[in-house]
Formats: structure tokens, sequence, C-alpha cells
């Protein structure tokens, strides 16, 4: 069986992405029951949009690589590692032979899970796999087993379901959208780390007297909900602490700018390629829970309108760049840089935990993307070995480095990463240990009771 | 011609999804349309020219108000598709 799975892993490995994805794609696409010529199109979409986003991947390795270098020597922060942003990793983790092989791996398992009566949640969102195979390539890199990856990402999988049924109860009532819930890796594991938390700041009475208006903050710092003025603001703030000179300055801004509009677009591809496939599984797997309570999972993006949930994500712009400097000293090499633009991933969760309290939000946030930062730090070699194996970067010997701050700081990722620095054994034992905690959350679920919420007016909500 | 705007969190991932069935839905319908996909943190009410809007995720209040917004969610939860797919035609047709 070790074996087998080596040589897989290999095989996958070799012909690369652009070969095994529209083959995956293309197969499972036939088996949920699309037309062949559907299926097909599906998989070469795919196929194509990898080839988009390697390129782009690659010219943000170019201009990145260099400002995150002389930024690091001339403040002498130490912050060297540069956040490629999620819309890249997403592609690379998908690019991986883990990745390859998680959304056929994460359908088997949901509907196993459903029909042995363990979760509600039905995931329709195969897109979101990416977050687990993206720990795969993780422990992959750590151990240098596929099949281990394939473990982790499988094991993660199960966690992110239990954590959706664990989270449903209170995100219901807060954005009141009965019969969903939300098996996204990313925000639900920010949210497991910040509960303990906010049950200890919503005893504490003088913070929530400072209301901050989620209003007004959308509409002063608006303008950084756009990527393009974003990655200008970012991208000439960088340079210029980095003493560059004023033309290289303006080309930075222009530069992130790009990347930051660029790169989703490809991904956008990807997407298109991938709805086909993932409206054929959701029809299978409603089909096969029929007759069942079932919440649907989505992707937390469904939540991100909300305006306390906006607010916050923008002000974790300035929290997040502020932590990585303050935590430099303390083990902390992160430039944030692409994910600041997606803040608004780190607070739709963590949101309801205090009632949406705009302060009490950027605070939990700021405590999980502190941890997160160091977090991702501990990765920047696992994604640095993914950049340069799409084959896209040139990445100079024991220099450049690269991470993606919103994957590393997922405590599922670090979690992982050191679970699997240790000896196989233990690291497994830990990984069914750690799966057992969720089960058992996901038995108990969250309620605004257990966090000393109060009751707030509810968000207005059609 | 007809401007659809989809709208979701990232501008890229359930808008896209979106995409595809709302295009093939109008496509079938004979409706031609020209298609923007946005970020809800890019929504300000100015600057939008659409005749309809369909989001995954909830809009802010003052473009609720002055605009016709449909919920994207029925297509990505598969129920009550039908429905959402006749608001956006009857929008577009109107």
């Amino acid at each position: 069986m070790e074996a087998i799975l080596i040589q897989i892993g290999e095989l996958l490995g070799s012909l690369g992405p652009l070969i095994v994805l529209p083959v995956v794609i293309t197969i499972l696409g036939l088996i949920l029951g699309m037309k062949f010529t559907q299926a097909l199109r599906s998989g070469l979409t795919l196929a194509i949009a990898f080839v988009g986003i390697f390129l782009t991947v690659g010219l943000l390795g170019e201009n990145m690589a260099a400002i995150g270098n002389a930024f690091a020597e001339r403040t002498g922060t130490g912050l060297d590692v540069i956040d490629i942003g999620w819309p890249a990793a997403s592609a690379l983790a998908f690019g991986t032979p883990v990745g390859n092989a998680i959304i056929p791996i994460g359908i088997v398992l949901n509907v196993l899970l459903i029909f042995l009566g363990l979760t509600k949640t039905l995931d329709v969102d195969m897109w979101n796999f990416w977050h687990q195979a993206f720990i795969g390539a993780v422990v992959t890199f750590v151990t240098g087993s596929f099949a281990l990856g394939l473990f982790a990402a499988a094991v993660t999988v199960v966690m992110a379901i239990f954590l959706a049924d664990w989270s449903q109860p209170l995100i219901e009532k807060y954005f009141k959208l009965p019969g969903i819930s939300f098996p996204h890796l990313q925000s639900v594991g920010y949210m497991l780390l910040a509960a303990p938390f906010a049950w200890l700041l919503n005893r504490v009475p003088f913070l929530k007297n400072l209301k901050l208006d989620p209003d007004t903050i959308r509409k002063r710092l608006g303008i950084l909900g756009e990527p393009i003025f974003l990655g200008l603001f970012i991208g000439v703030i960088l340079a210029a602490l980095a003493r560059q000179s004023l033309v290289d300055i303006i080309l930075t801004g222009i530069n992130v700018g790009a990347v930051m509009l660029l790169i989703p677009r490809m991904v956008g591809i990807l997407m298109e390629g991938l709805s086909p496939v993932a409206d054929a599984a959701r029809k299978f797997m409603q089909k096969k829970a029929k007759g069942r309570e079932i919440y649907i999972g989505l992707d937390s993006a469904v939540l991100i309108g909300s305006p306390a949930v906006i607010a916050s994500g923008l002000l974790m712009i300035p929290v997040e760049i502020g932590l990585a400097l303050l935590l430099a000293p303390l083990g902390n090499r992160t430039l944030p840089f692409i994910d600041l633009a997606d803040g608004v991933f780190v607070t739709a969760m963590i949101a309801p935990l205090v009632a949406g309290d705009v302060l009490l939000t950027v605070i939990l946030g700021g405590i999980v993307m502190g941890v997160g930062l160091i977090g991702a730090s501990l990765l920047a070699p696992a994604v640095t070995d993914m950049v340069a194996s799409a084959g896209s970067i040139d990445i100079p010997a024991g220099y450049t480095n690269y991470t993606v701050m919103s994957d590393g700081a997922i405590p599922h990722s670090y979690i992982f990463y050191f679970f699997f620095r240790s000896p196989v054994f233990i690291a497994i034992a830990l990984s069914l240990v750690f799966l057992v905690v969720h089960y058992f959350l996901a038995k108990k679920p969250l309620t605004e009771a257990f966090l000393g919420v109060k009751e707030e007016e509810p968000k207005k909500k059609k | 011609m007809k401007t659809v705007y989809l709208v979701c969190a990232t501008g890229i991932a359930t808008s896209s999804m979106l995409r595809v069935k709302v295009l093939d839905y109008l496509e079938s319908k004979g409706i031609e349309v020209e298609v923007f996909q946005y970020r809800v943190a890019e929504m300000f009410p100015e600057r939008i020219k659409a005749d309809v809007i369909v989001s995954t995720t909830s809009m802010p209040p003052e473009i609720e108000e002055n605009f016709t917004v449909v919920s994207g969610l029925p297509l990505l939860t598969g129920i009550g598709e039908d429905e959402t797919f006749e608001a956006i035609a009857k929008a577009l047709t109107d």
C-alpha cells in the first residue's frame, strides 16, 4: 500500500498539474454524470488557468522578491519572507500531488461522514479543499512522504467538516443564514483559535463600551477595498521604507497592484473550470443525502457583505503590518503583502463571536494573525519549495523565501507542521487525538450563552 | 445591452461560479448581457451601472435600497435555483 502510494505520488509529481488535473477533473466529471465534452471542457479550462497562474506567479516572484530582500536589509527588521497571497497559494496547492487528488478524496470522505451520521454538513465548496491540499503539501515537504501528506489532508478535511457543525448555530443566528454551514478551514480555523479569547473578551465590561461604527470605517477606508489601490499603497510604502529610488518606488506600487489584480483574474478562470464539476458533485451528494437533515457547506466568502466584517477586515491591514514589525524579535520573518487585501476572511467568522463588535473583532483577529505570522514564517521553506516546484521562479539558494500569510496563519497548518516534525507514529497519534477533539466540538456546538455574547440587535439581512 | 454585476467577497471565487450558471441560463433564454465581476468592498452606489446585481453575500444597505439586488446564494446551494434565475431574467426584461 505504502509502496503504491509512493509510486502514485512520484507519477503525479513528474507529470505535473497541467496534465494530471485535467485528467482527474474530466474523469471525476464523467463519474458524476457530466457529458464528455462538458467534463473535458472543465478539465481543460482548469489546466489553462494553471498556465496563466504560473505566468503571473513568475511576475510576482521577480518583482516582489527584490523588494522583500531590500526591505529586510535596509530596515533591519529581518522581514525577509514575502507573503505571496492566497490566490497564488491556492493554485500552487492544487498543483501539488496531494492537491491533484484532494477533490475526489474530499467528496468521498464527506459522503461517508454523512452516511455514518457523524456530520450534518454537506460541503459543496470543492474549491476550498485547497487549504487541506496546502497542509498536505506542507506535511509532504516535512516528511518527504506523499502518503503522509494525503493522510494529513484527509484528516483536515474531516476536521473542517466537524468545525462547520460546531460553528453552525452561532453563524446561522448572527448572519440569518439557515441551513448553511462553513467547512472553510481558513475562516473556521481562525474562529476555533479566537473562540477562547472571545469568551474572555466578552467578560471585560470596559472594552464593550468602545463602539466603533462599521459604516464610518467602511466609507473612510473603502478605497483600500480595491486591490489596485491597496497594491499601490502597500507597494509604495514598503519600497519607500526600503529606500528605493523614486522610479522604483512607483514601479513597485504598480507591480504590486498588477499582482493583486492579475493573479486573481487567472484564479477566476480556474473557478470557471471547476464550477460545472462542483455543481455536478453537489447534485450527486444531495441525491445521496436525500431525506437527511443537512447543512449545505459553503465558502465563508458568503459572509463577507456584513458591514462589521468589512470594516474590521479593512482595519486588519494596519494591524497585520504592525504585528509583523512588532513580532519580528519573536521569530516573525513574514512581510505581509498580497493577503493584506483579504482581511475580511480573518474577520468573517470571528465577528459573530463578539456580536459584530468591530474593536473586539480586530483584537481577536490580531491574536489569530499574530500567532499566524510566526506560523507562516515557519512554513516558509515548504511554501518556497512549492513555488520552486511550480517551475516558474528561480530562487537564489538560501536567500529568497516565500510564504502565504493567510494559510500559514490557519492553526491547523502550523499544528500539523509541528505534529509531523515528530516521529511518524507520534505524528499520526497526535493527528488522531486532535481529530477526536474536533469530533467532540461538533457534538457540542458553540452558543452565544457560552461565549457570553449579549443579545444585540441583529444585523439586517433580507 | 443590459448589464449584470456578479458580486462576491473576492470578485473571483463564488462570483465565477455564478458567472458560468448565469451566462448559461441567460443564453438559453436568448438574453444578451454584459457581465462584470466585483468585490463587495468595491461597491459604491455612484459608480454602479447595473440592471441587476447578483451577489453571493449581503450588500451594504445603500446598495440594497437603490438597485435591483438578487441573492446568488441559491445558485451555490442548489435550493431555489429556478426562482433565482427567474428573478434575474425578470430584472433584465422589464
